[in-house]
């Protein structure tokens, strides 16, 4: 596939969950809105680290850099939840 | 090869564009740290306060904010032709690209600038000594969750100013600068540029979209 059918492609695919992302907000899912809506971030979010930002195709060491990130952020939120979770905070 | 490097800390081109692209992940990894934090502390404090966050972010105007989410997505495209276009080496239309990038960027801000001014005007925005007034339940929280929006579009925001700025700095010295350095530049800011927009991805329904 050509690079700039790809790139056309992500954006249409951008744009379709946008409009996901703002249609679900209107359907009363109980407490699966939310969750939801940080899966449709989610996904924009992999579109454009992938096709946009070429994260898969980038030296390994970038990979590391964005793995290390992310483990970090893991950590951070996984903590504090949890001592949301258990009175603690 | 050796002569297209611009540091002399390089032996070769491609090493060069290794550390750069390296050194721009670094960066992206520090700047997700910011923003994740303050996003934690909204979750906490949305987790905390749900009922005053819900009533409160019914006031944003979901029109501009999906409007505004649009034009980012636009902008962040026009970014990636640019790339795209200064890997075939075609200049002008790479130029083309990222004079549209910006001025997305610039409709971004202008959107959010009316936003803001209609937040004021109804007096939900508890930020430079304005007068803040909620009708709603529990508004001292609710003044809360204004705090938090508007620091974190605000520190947003700022963000894309700077990636306004660094694209029109790279499209002022465009003809001085040479191919090799132009598709490296183009990738470095490219890449800061995306990371931007996928905060605002994350931004737009953690603020607007709460229990619509």
């Amino acid at each position: 596939m050509s690079e700039i059918r790809k790139l056309t492609l992500a954006y249409l695919g951008l744009m379709a969950l946008l409009a996901l992302t703002v249609g679900s907000s209107f359907i009363d899912l109980g407490g699966f809105n939310p969750a939801l809506n940080l899966a449709f971030a989610a996904a924009k979010a992999g579109i454009i680290a992938i096709l946009f930002m070429h994260l898969a195709r980038t030296e390994p060491l970038a990979r590391l850099a964005v793995a290390a990130a992310g483990l970090w952020l893991a950590i951070l939120f996984g903590l504090t939840l949890a001592g949301q979770a258990t009175g603690g905070i | 090869m050796t002569g297209s490097v611009e540091s002399v800390a390089f032996d070769t081109r491609h090493r060069e564009q290794a550390a750069d692209t390296f050194g721009m992940w670094v960066f992206i990894g520090s700047e997700a740290m910011l923003f994740g934090s303050i996003m934690l502390v909204f979750l906490i404090a949305h987790i905390s306060y749900g009922p005053a966050f819900a009533a409160a972010s019914k006031h944003l105007s979901l029109t501009l904010g999906t409007v505004n989410t649009a034009v980012l997505i636009t902008s962040s495209f026009a970014m990636a032709l640019a790339h795209l276009l200064s890997t075939a080496r075609r200049w002008r239309d790479a130029a083309l690209a990222l004079t549209a990038t910006a001025l997305l960027g610039i409709v971004f801000l202008a959107i959010k600038g009316s936003e803001y001014a209609m937040e004021f005007h109804e007096g939900i925005a508890p930020v430079l000594g304005a007068p803040f007034t909620f009708d709603g339940p529990d508004p001292v929280h609710a003044q809360l969750f204004f705090s938090l929006y508007f620091a974190m579009t605000a520190l947003h925001g700022l963000h894309l100013i700077g990636g306004i700025a660094v694209v029109g700095w790279l499209l002022a010295f465009w003809r001085r600068t040479g191919p090799a350095s132009r598709g490296r530049r183009v990738q470095a800011v490219g890449l800061y540029w995306h990371f931007v927009d996928v905060v605002w991805v994350f931004l737009f329904p953690v603020l607007y979209l709460i229990d619509r």
